[in-house]
């Protein structure tokens, strides 16, 4: 009732306001009330801003935060920065509000008889300590591991890095981006050689056409499509959305064309037939600069514990490449993909046509796939075929997900197979390593352990006795939490987790640390177009939070790895860096010094002779090429990149009769990832206070469901129950239902299936078969 | 519980002062014209006793010209 | 002569026998391919569907400018509906009384534009594809009323709420039927207090989010354990 009363108030007061207003019209025609779209925005005072990269997606937008009296009071775009141009996404402009929720993390809690104690911290990083160290000397080295995040920032990725494989002498490391980028790396590891995009987001000022590949980035990555879609009104590029769902995306392209699910692998593949069918093949580039491969097929999904798998590769010739072609003609391909003949003859004619330049992006629907390392390969194959790679307006742009998936897990590499330079298998890495961190080289061992999903397998095995999770919410993004969940619970593992907010992670953990957020803190950040950007601490953190990259040193010196640990308190980022930048000095990778970050919105690596490199293997722009031609894909020995032979094989579980919808799971723009920050935004919480099923108007109309109505999603390993949502943010196709997986109360992820790519180990959320009923 | 709208015009150049005293009374919002020397000026005031004070304390204002009612609400 | 000339028709019909038969054997090879009629797919989400639909003139609006002088403002655009989001009433004379479904409306309201006569700018309707105008669209015949209300003064989505110093206000209104945020925020008919700056962004709701999903205030995020 007050509630009323107080808009009333306000209601009249502001009528009060613009009847004077009027009166003073009259009087002075053309009179300006300069704050009339300003009034209600408090008055700013002595506002000091600072510069930083945003805390969400991985995008790296510049951000600039306004500060007051030590408090975070306003958030701005960098006009600055390349990348954002001084535009932001409502999550970018509301992030600093989560810091005030009132259950924010401020004390180390202990779990002590079953409940919760407020502990100093020393005492918890005592525990902590303690306890990873008595379960090192009881069950070995193996039987500790930590999980990390792509939202980690770089000093703290390397001093977990370090932690692990340097002073402990353990591979399990591993980290969330396995969950989101993994295929991505693979991909261009087995393409290229190399990780990370070739481009950059300058190439959407020059590209005709965009082609989005199972990614919604209207909603994803709005500050880039906002780039796209000024293009597309200013200079007539297109944007050709081809997506397994209709979405924001898909109204605002030229073409929206649907495809079946897992089918991309086909189509990709007949876009390569048509190429080379209509003599579209870019023939010097082809013979120049790339060779022929297979690997091995029915690799299986990873479904069984201890799964292994290794590719050999194999040369072909591209005589037997156009063999294995045949059976992706347009025609044959087009029966199952749902995709018309038309359809695909117009995507292959856009990248065949020499006069055209075509960028393709995607993230998680590429990623996110049981054959996620194959789909890269062949939208390489496509670029690769008709030379558009590497040139400015011309290129595939792999987009991440989260700030620094690039910049901390795979440059910095908390993967369990990886180094900060190159990986654990090679031995001159291994060396690399041991020498800047001045361990024993033997210390690091040559063979990697648990990825992400194994590594929850041997909590649930009891093989794994400590686990520390940092800056991630593993029992909302797993798929498959309801193995995992139980798994975590188990006494026989110590589970200790750092964060900002409780999640149900930090509900399962035997101590909780209280971690500093974002611009409480330094760091840095690198983004998926090779950017890093470093930040100063803004404002103090609450209570006893602490950095994640201080927590690990705390934890390191009390374990008696203290010389391996020299930083200080007040400068351990800055120290870290340069540290960190040792393993990358050469022109390959060469990182920007922090004196240069400092003054810029971001530098792009590889940073040479003051200089960011813009689109790499391009001779024009890229110092590292030393063969005399255009281009050189140095990161194969033989400077080629490979075009792989990779064909069209089934998911692992498809629609039956007893589950016949596919399930698929995403984000909504207000939200971002597990919701733990976004939803203590209000502005965003009340935009979408809860998750949904969408259907399709037809299949709720069989099933008599109305929107609003709740239903039962079920799988054969869970279920969940949520509001259906018809005609909503979005559209699946018929026969498939989309569930957002940021409601930590309505968790989705009990239903979805852990089967992963045999490659990348990164698992498929986006297909799975449901039943679905009224609840 | 009054509300009241007026317009405000000051003396040339008198602009800042004048909002900045406006500023220090409470139950008073101020919306200044960015090209003309006048104010919109509305307080919101819980009794009637506290309406004439607050009306008393603008007329008190050094640099004002001249003070006239808008409009008036009574929100009981 | 006559023996050669048989000879020459002979070889001429077995070459055109050999070839006839042999362009049968090659479409006959041929994969039979008949293209199925794609399945109807409702391309359009409802809730959604307006989002983009004035996007093709952003470049326009921008062009107009930010000091653009004249052009309604709420007051006025308050004075013809009863509450935000009911239908405005027509506030001028109808040229066909029998005029329906077709796009009389539509001539001025799709695009807007100046009439002299009223001296003013025509608003541009959010929904063009709704063509029965007048089912919710009625004249003003009178002033008059048939008995008295205290009907009125319905509280108005208020102006100016962004969380921070410059951040994106969000949306204080219902979009339903009036999804497409520039045919009202841009362009010369916009009140002047709710144009927005920055037409050429189009991508709307990548800033601004609707924050009234519920009937009532849902509150700030509170864990359910």
């Amino acid at each position: 009732m007050e509630q009323k009363i107080i808009d009333r108030r306000s209601f009249i007061k502001k009528m009060a306001a613009l009847a004077a207003m009027t009166a003073a019209a009259s009087m002075f025609p053309g009179i300006i009330f300069g704050y009339e779209q300003e009034a209600g925005i408090p008055k700013g005072g002595n506002i000091d801003w600072k510069k930083g990269p945003c805390r969400f997606c991985g995008v790296g937008c510049g951000i600039l935060v306004g500060v007051e009296n030590g408090k975070a009071v306003a958030v701005k775009g960098d006009p600055n920065s390349e990348v954002n141009k001084g535009l932001l996404c409502v999550k970018g402009y509301h992030q600093t509000i989560c810091i005030q929720a009132k259950d924010r993390l401020t004390h180390a809690l202990v779990k002590k008889n079953g409940s919760y104690v407020k502990t100093p911290i020393k005492e918890a990083l005592d525990i902590v300590a303690k306890k990873m160290k008595q379960t090192i000397e009881k069950h070995g080295k193996d039987s500790v591991a930590m999980y990390t995040s792509g939202q980690s920032t770089i000093p703290e990725g390397y001093v977990a890095s370090k932690f692990m494989k340097g002073a402990i002498g353990t591979n399990n490391l591993d980290c969330n981006a396995r969950l989101c980028m993994a295929s991505a790396v693979t991909g261009f590891l087995t393409s290229f050689g190399a990780d990370e995009p070739m481009g950059c987001y300058e190439d959407i000022d020059y590209a005709d056409y965009f082609v989005t590949w199972g990614n919604n980035m209207a909603e994803m990555h709005p500050v880039l499509f906002s780039r796209m879609l000024e293009q597309k009104n200013n200079r007539g590029a297109k944007i050709i959305d081809f997506a397994t769902r209709t979405t924001r995306s898909s109204m605002a392209s030229n073409k929206s064309i649907l495809f079946e699910p897992q089918t991309d692998l086909a189509v990709a593949n007949a876009i390569c037939y048509e190429i080379i069918n209509n003599g579209w093949v870019n023939k010097s580039f082809v013979e120049k600069h790339c060779r022929f491969s297979k690997g091995k097929i029915k690799m299986g999904y990873g479904l069984e514990d201890n799964y292994n798998f290794k590719d050999e590769p194999q040369s072909i010739d591209f005589e037997s490449f156009k063999k294995f072609l045949k059976d992706y003609t347009p025609e044959k391909v087009s029966k199952y993909s749902k995709v018309s003949v038309k359809d695909i003859k117009y995507l292959a004619n856009i990248y065949g046509n020499p006069n055209n330049k075509v960028v393709s992006f995607w993230c998680m629907g590429m990623n996110q796939h049981t054959r996620g390392t194959w789909m890269n390969n062949l939208v390489y194959n496509i670029h690769l075929l008709t030379g558009k790679i590497s040139i400015p307006g011309n290129g595939p742009f792999s987009l991440t997900g989260q700030p620094s998936a690039c910049g901390t897990a795979r440059e910095v590499g908390t993967f369990t197979h990886k180094l900060p330079k190159g990986v654990v298998t090679e031995e001159k890495d291994r060396k690399l390593a041991a020498k800047i961190w001045k361990v024993p080289y033997e210390r690091i061992p040559s063979k990697p352990t648990y990825h992400a999903t194994e590594m929850f397998r041997a909590v649930d095995r009891g093989e794994i006795k400590f686990i520390w999770i940092q800056a991630t919410n593993p029992l909302v993004s797993l798929p498959k939490t309801s193995r995992y969940r139980p798994a975590l619970k188990k006494d026989s593992c110590f589970v200790v987790v750092s964060d900002v907010f409780p999640t149900p992670t930090s509900d399962v953990a035997d101590v909780i640390l209280p971690a500093s957020w974002h611009i409480e803190k330094g760091g840095l950040y690198g983004n998926s177009e090779r950017r890093t950007q470093y930040w100063k601490k803004m404002v103090e953190g609450p209570g006893d939070s602490m950095p994640d990259a201080w927590m690990f040193i705390e934890v390191a010196k009390r374990m008696g790895y203290g010389k391996l640990f020299p930083y200080t308190r007040e400068n351990h980022v800055e120290e870290i860096y340069n540290e960190y930048r040792q393993f990358h000095v050469g022109p390959k990778h060469e990182m920007a010094p922090l004196d240069v970050l400092e003054k810029q919105s971001g530098v792009i690596w590889p940073y040479v002779n003051g200089k960011s490199t813009q689109w790499r293997f391009n001779a024009k722009y890229d110092p590292a090429c030393k063969n005399g031609e255009d281009f050189h894909f140095y990161g194969n020995d033989d400077g080629k990149a490979v075009i792989w032979q990779r064909p069209f094989e089934p998911a692992p579980e498809m629609p039956d009769k007893d589950y016949p919808f596919w399930l698929n799971t995403g984000r909504v723009i207000e939200h971002w990832h597990t919701g733990s920050m976004t939803r203590r935004i209000p502005v965003l919480h009340k935009a979408m206070p809860h998750s949904y099923v969408e259907l399709h108007p037809e299949d709720a109309k069989k099933y008599g469901i109305a929107n609003g109505q709740k239903v039962k999603v079920s799988s054969r390993r869970g279920s969940c129950t949520l509001p259906a949502s018809i005609n909503e943010r979005g559209l699946p196709t018929r026969g498939q239902v989309f569930v957002p997986f940021f409601d930590e109360n309505m968790l989705i992820n009990d239903v979805t299936l852990d089967a992963f790519c045999p490659i990348s180990k990164e698992p498929d959320y986006k297909k799975c078969a449901v039943k679905i009923e009224k609840a | 519980m009054p509300i009241k709208s007026y317009i405000l015009h000051f003396e040339e150049g008198k602009k800042e002062i004048v909002l900045k005293e406006l500023h220090n009374l409470q139950n008073c919002e101020v919306i200044p014209a960015q090209n003309q020397n006048v104010l919109v000026v509305v307080t919101a005031t819980d009794t009637e006793e506290l309406d004439n004070n607050i009306y008393n304390q603008i007329l008190e204002i050094e640099g004002l010209k001249h003070l006239s009612l808008v409009s008036g609400f009574d929100t009981n | 002569m006559k023996r050669i000339f048989l000879i020459g028709i002979f070889a001429l019909l077995t070459l055109t026998v050999v070839l006839i038969w042999s362009k049968s054997y090659y479409a006959e090879q041929e994969e039979a391919y008949v293209e199925l009629p794609a399945e109807t797919e409702i391309h359009l989400i409802p809730s959604e569907m307006g989002v983009f639909e004035r996007a093709s003139f952003a470049n326009d609006y921008e062009a107009i400018g930010n000091d653009f002088k004249g052009g309604r403002s709420l007051d006025t655009y308050y004075e013809n509906r009863a509450f935000h989001g009911a239908p405005p009433s027509i506030p001028h004379p109808i040229t066909d009384e029998l005029s329906m479904g077709d796009k009389s409306c539509l001539k001025c309201h799709e695009n807007g534009g100046f009439v002299a006569k009223f001296n003013s700018y025509t608003p541009v309707v959010p929904h063009p594809e709704k063509v029965n105008c007048r089912q919710c669209h009625v004249a003003q015949n009178t002033t008059s009323l048939f008995k008295e209300t205290s009907a009125g003064g319905f509280p108005k989505p208020s102006i100016g709420n962004a969380e921070f110093i410059g951040s994106p206000p969000i949306i204080p209104h219902q979009i339903q039927l009036h999804e497409n945020c520039l045919a009202c925020h841009a362009g010369p008919s916009a009140p002047k207090e709710i144009r927005v700056t920055h037409p050429e962004r189009t991508n709307c709701r990548q800033c601004h989010v609707v924050n009234n999903k519920g009937m009532t205030d849902i509150g700030v995020f509170i864990r359910k354990k």
